[in-house]
């Protein structure tokens, strides 16, 4: 028995793939996969919200009411004047028959990030950041009435139902996929989301300035806020992180406004008539502010 | 989306160094197992009588071996879906291939006529749960005569 040495001329362990045709296959497959599943979850969110009765959405609202304000960076104002007159102003908001079974909870909270938030079952909350921000009652209830809108449409659930199904997939599938690399699945998820989202702003941007046009007569102004904030983002495209927070997961302002101003000729609403101010010291606790100029 | 750059960044990096080094040791593999192609190795089933020799010697090669960044990631795919690992394979043949050589090499060097019984041993170093690399380590051992 002879000893014929023989090379290796062919690898046959190797499979012959190229391994970037193989990454893109993956990394398709992944994000088509999470994609169906996302929609298939979306439209069971969208089935089981309004199922909801409304006790069942107040309890939601109640149970989670606590973890805003802390993620808002500030604490629940419980004795503040202001309170009292932005919880009338939102009475007067609330299109007529709308939102009857649900008390409204308007929550202050001292924070320097411009934000206004709706939650689930009447929850509101509005920042004293954002407060200073706003110039003339107008402008006030379209922010007001756009919150409204949300909580009219039960969005809070909606995108707490996705958020807890989004949560869950992740943990689920995040155990083969843990440090390495950013999350597929997140990333996938979240430009859903926002897009998700951006429909319903428009919704919510909507019943905002019936609210207003319904309170006021007309829809002067109440678009103010919106038109600062698009003229100062030109000047800071990055820079307005704090305001911009509440606008991440919205829609460009200009679109937005161009779209309400759309509706307002196609509803015949009057988009001119009279400014109405804000109450004086709206941007100071309890009305009462120090005349004195702070010290810097 | 600085995080989506970073991570594009990374998997570049891994993946051209990773072909890079791939590349360099097949052809280094290559030119040693024709250089070590005249060392016979035979296994011996446990009942059959082995060959004459005046002297015996155990060598053992081992070799580690680590995944780039752009084959883990693929791999934290494939665990997903599941299927044939073949970012892994290329990882896996040269480990095998390289201890054997270095078997082979020391048992040259010793003066070998022979190589009896090869056997493999194949263990992973950290891995992709515990967020350290993700390496394997290749061991071949056998006996040498002369």
């Amino acid at each position: 028995m002879g000893f014929k040495p023989k090379a290796i001329t062919e690898e046959v362990n190797i499979s012959k793939v190229n391994p970037l045709v193989d990454f893109a296959r993956l990394l398709g497959a992944i994000i088509a996969l999470t994609l169906v599943i996302y929609f298939i979850l979306g439209l069971a969110v969208d089935w089981v919200v309004p199922q909801l009765t409304p006790e069942q959405d107040i309890w939601i609202g109640d149970t989670l009411a606590p973890a805003v304000a802390p993620q808002l960076g500030g604490e629940v104002l419980e004795e503040d004047t202001r309170q009292l007159y932005l919880s009338e102003l939102l009475e007067d908001l609330c299109h007529p028959g709308d939102l009857d079974e649900t008390p409204l909870t308007l929550n202050l909270i001292d924070s320097e990030v411009v934000n206004a938030a709706a939650l689930a079952g009447g929850q509101l909350f509005v920042t004293t950041a954002f407060l200073e921000e706003v110039e003339s009652e107008n402008e006030l209830a379209f922010v007001l009435g756009h919150e409204l809108g949300h909580l009219s449409a039960r969005d809070g659930l909606r995108s707490l139902g996705r958020g807890i199904f989004v949560l869950l997939g992740s943990l689920v599938l995040n155990f083969g996929h843990e440090g390495s690399g950013p999350d597929v699945i997140g990333y996938t998820l979240n430009l859903n989301r926002l897009n998700y989202s951006r429909s319903q702003e428009y919704a919510a941007d909507e019943y905002g300035l019936e609210s207003v046009v319904g309170h006021y007569g007309h829809g002067a102004n109440s678009l103010d806020f919106f038109e600062r904030l698009a003229a100062r983002k030109e000047a800071f495209p990055e820079g307005l992180v704090r305001a911009s927070e509440y606008f991440q997961t919205h829609p460009l302002t200009e679109n937005r406004i161009q779209h309400l101003d759309a509706i307002a000729r196609e509803e015949g609403w009057s988009m001119t008539g009279e400014t109405t101010p804000v109450p004086s010291g709206l941007a100071c606790a309890d009305f009462a502010c120090n005349e004195s100029p702070p010290d810097s | 989306m600085e995080e989506i750059i970073f991570f594009l960044i990374l998997l570049g990096i891994g993946y051209s160094f990773g072909i890079l080094a791939e590349k360099k040791h097949y052809k280094d593999i290559k030119s040693r197992e024709q250089e070590t192609l005249s060392l016979a190795i035979a296994s011996f089933g446990a009942k059959q009588p082995l060959p004459n020799a005046s002297e015996a010697k155990l060598f053992v090669g081992a070799v580690v071996i680590s995944s780039d960044y752009f084959k883990t990631f693929v791999m934290a795919l494939r665990n997903i879906l599941g299927g044939r690992v073949v970012a892994y394979e290329s990882l896996l043949d040269r480990g095998r291939r390289e201890a054997l050589l270095r078997v082979k090499e020391q048992a040259i060097a010793w003066g070998a006529t022979e190589v009896l019984n090869i056997r493999y041993e194949t263990s992973t170093i950290g891995g992709n749960n515990q967020k350290g690399i993700a390496a394997i380590e290749v061991i071949a051992y056998g006996t040498a005569i002369r």
